[in-house]
């Protein structure tokens, strides 16, 4: 790699990405001023006065020409002012970040076991190629990706909790844990926090909650990544130096886990990022079917009450963290492997 | 061969070989054989549904008061649900829309997709930049989060959930089919066909398009499951076909209220919904293989 080319790789990447997402806010900027056929009523809702509706007119500038009316809306959305939710009559803004710990921090455990179960399921098929396990994690990596989540989820909650009465139903925290002994927020990640306090009930508690939703946002990725693990281990296996390691007498178990699994890691990083990106719609689902208050479960009570502000801020938020992790993934890419050209 | 040449179009890599070689990989994979029995099963359901159904009157929504919440056995194979309607009579019935809906939007995806990425490979230039920015716009989105908004902003139906999905969907085609054309632009058999002085929709549609079709085909077939899923989560959200439409995405987001006692009320329309979509994946690894054995993902 000659020296500068990363960082101008980088710089047209962004460049790339900030387009993109000035893209987006166009789409959204349709979807808000021009497709409705009375904005000012779909950001008021429905029992809005004349009034009410005459003041957010003159706000959102609706007598205005349609470029004048986008450079406002981008201004609006640059200084923070991104509406305000029709049921709770907070900003958008703050209802979004209030909520974003606890979509993150699920999304991120369940990319967390993603990772671990799909390499392992994919080094081992690949260590039984052609046989019955192999056949076997096949058949459970393309049902991964097959599964609704949402009916997934309620299998869990059902089966595991209902039926083995092992970790918790539904919410992020016992209840009960507010009175008795609350958890001081931090950051609001709730593992995160109760390890900073040491509060080791609401630990223990966070992370019982946690297991069913996190499992179920995960069968996706694990199929994904399983097979991608797989894919490239079979690759490697038949290379020259694999060859060469088995020549010198080492153990499979060590040819497999250490020598194969390394080069085999940077095309599953590729699609562990991509399918992270994909699971932010999968928490939708997850959330609903657990409770989980998060911005997908706020997300989905306001496509449904038409939320006006609150859809169109949950879409380029959600936009905008897609264009964001497939830029880092494009960026680890580069990094890990240097046969990807820099152009 | 009498007709004139540039006038016919050039297959390349012999399509029957390549027909043969899928026939020949599927009966060898066992799970390809699977997907293709389960889509079987599907097609078979949606077509003679209404003479299969046990209870029709009731699959389609008509209440039997006096039998209701009976878990499965009996008479009721999958149970009733609190209105008395049985559950495997409701699945039955629901295949039908399950299966038509998702066709008809790659269909249109497809309609959209492909003749936009034909035109925007061909000419190149300011028309594949405009219509491939226009594409980025739509891909920037998070999968179903663009069809979700637009459904919620014309209001949830199963119409305008199959026409969100198509409008977030005619990307992906447009994006692959003017990656191909790009492709074959430049390939003697479509250099020849050019100076011949044919039309550019005659050379499109004879000579590249016929070339740029079974990544398509494989492609709209393996999305036909995708949009299953699709469509079963929006119904699933409230986003999709309203109570009392035997819809399996709605079955299961109506029986999630009873779920911990009445657990047949989701798990079976969830299951029909699984099981399809498993169908076509199953397939379409089994294709992936053959046609392209590289590719994991999309």
């Amino acid at each position: 790699m000659t020296p500068g080319a990363m960082p101008r790789f980088l710089l047209r990447r962004a460049g790339t990405a900030l387009l993109v997402m000035l893209g987006t806010t166009f789409v959204t900027f349709l979807l808000a001023r021009v497709v409705p056929a009375n904005p000012a009523v779909s950001y008021l809702g429905p029992k809005a006065r004349p009034d009410e509706i005459a003041r957010i007119e003159a706000q959102l500038g609706l007598d205005q020409p349609l470029p004048y009316q986008y450079g406002r809306y981008l201004w609006d959305l640059l200084r923070g002012d991104w509406g305000t939710s029709i049921g709770t009559k907070l900003p958008v803004t703050d209802e979004m970040f209030g909520r974003l710990p606890a979509t993150l921090e699920l999304l991120l455990i369940a990319m967390l076991l993603a990772c671990l179960i799909g390499v392992a399921l994919g080094v081992v098929a690949a260590a039984r190629q052609n046989r019955f396990l192999d056949h076997l994690i096949r058949l459970l990596a393309i049902g991964g990706v097959s599964v609704p989540a949402f009916w997934l989820g309620l299998l869990l909650q059902v089966f595991v909790f209902g039926g083995l009465g092992l970790f918790e139903l539904t919410g992020r925290l016992d209840p009960d844990l507010e009175f008795t002994d609350p958890l001081r927020e931090i950051t609001g990640f709730h593992l995160v926090d109760a390890l900073l306090t040491g509060h080791l009930t609401a630990l223990s508690d966070a992370a019982a909650h946690l297991v069913l939703p996190a499992l179920t946002l995960a069968a996706y990725p694990i199929g994904v990544i399983a097979r991608m693990t797989r894919a490239s281990m079979l690759e490697i296996l038949a290379a020259d130096h694999i060859r060469a390691a088995r020549a010198y007498g080492l153990r499979e178990r060590i040819v497999h886990w250490r020598i194969a699994l390394r080069g085999a890691l940077p095309p599953t990083t590729t699609v562990a990022g991509l399918t992270l990106a994909y699971s932010l719609t999968g928490t939708f689902f997850v959330e609903v079917v657990f409770n989980w208050p998060g911005l997908g479960l706020f997300a989905s009570t306001a496509l449904l009450n038409m939320d006006y502000p609150v859809i169109m801020g949950i879409t380029l938020f959600g936009a905008a963290g897609y264009v964001l992790v497939n830029l880092i993934v494009d960026l680890v890419q580069a990094r890990l492997d240097p046969r990807v050209r820099l152009s | 061969m009498s007709r004139p040449p540039g006038m016919t179009g050039v297959v390349e890599a012999a399509a029957p070989t390549r027909a043969r070689q899928v026939v020949a990989a599927l009966t060898r994979d066992r799970l390809g054989l699977l997907g293709l029995v389960l889509i079987a099963l599907l097609v078979l359901t949606a077509l003679f549904g209404p003479w299969l159904a046990p209870f029709p009157e009731q699959g389609a929504g008509l209440a039997d008061v006096a039998r209701h919440d009976l878990p499965p056995g009996g008479a009721h194979w999958l149970g009733t649900d609190p209105l008395g309607r049985d559950v495997l009579s409701r699945i039955i019935l629901g295949a039908r829309p399950a299966l038509v809906v998702p066709i008809l939007v790659v269909a249109l995806a497809v309609l959209i997709g492909v003749p936009l990425g034909l035109a925007a490979g061909y000419r190149g230039g300011r028309f594949d930049e405009i219509v491939m920015r226009i594409a980025d716009m739509f891909l920037a989105f998070p999968p179903l989060l663009l069809a979700m908004v637009i459904v919620a902003l014309l209001g949830p139906s199963l119409l305008h959930a199959a026409l969100a999905l198509a409008v977030s969907w005619w990307p992906w085609y447009a994006r692959l089919v003017r990656g191909l054309t790009a492709a074959l632009r430049d390939r003697p058999f479509v250099e020849g066909a050019r100076a011949l002085g044919l039309r550019p929709f005659t050379v499109l549609s004879r000579h590249v398009l016929p070339n740029a079709a079974p990544p398509v085909i494989v492609q709209a077939s393996v999305d036909i499951g995708t949009v299953i899923l699709a469509v079963g989560s929006l119904a699933f959200l409230g986003l999709g076909p309203q109570p009392p439409t035997p819809d399996w995405g709605l079955m299961v987001a109506e029986g999630r209220t009873y779920v911990m006692t009445e657990w047949w009320l989701s798990a079976f329309p969830g299951l029909a919904i699984f099981l399809a979509v498993l169908g076509f994946n199953l397939l379409g690894d089994a294709l992936r293989d053959v046609l392209d054995p590289r590719s994991v993902t999309r």
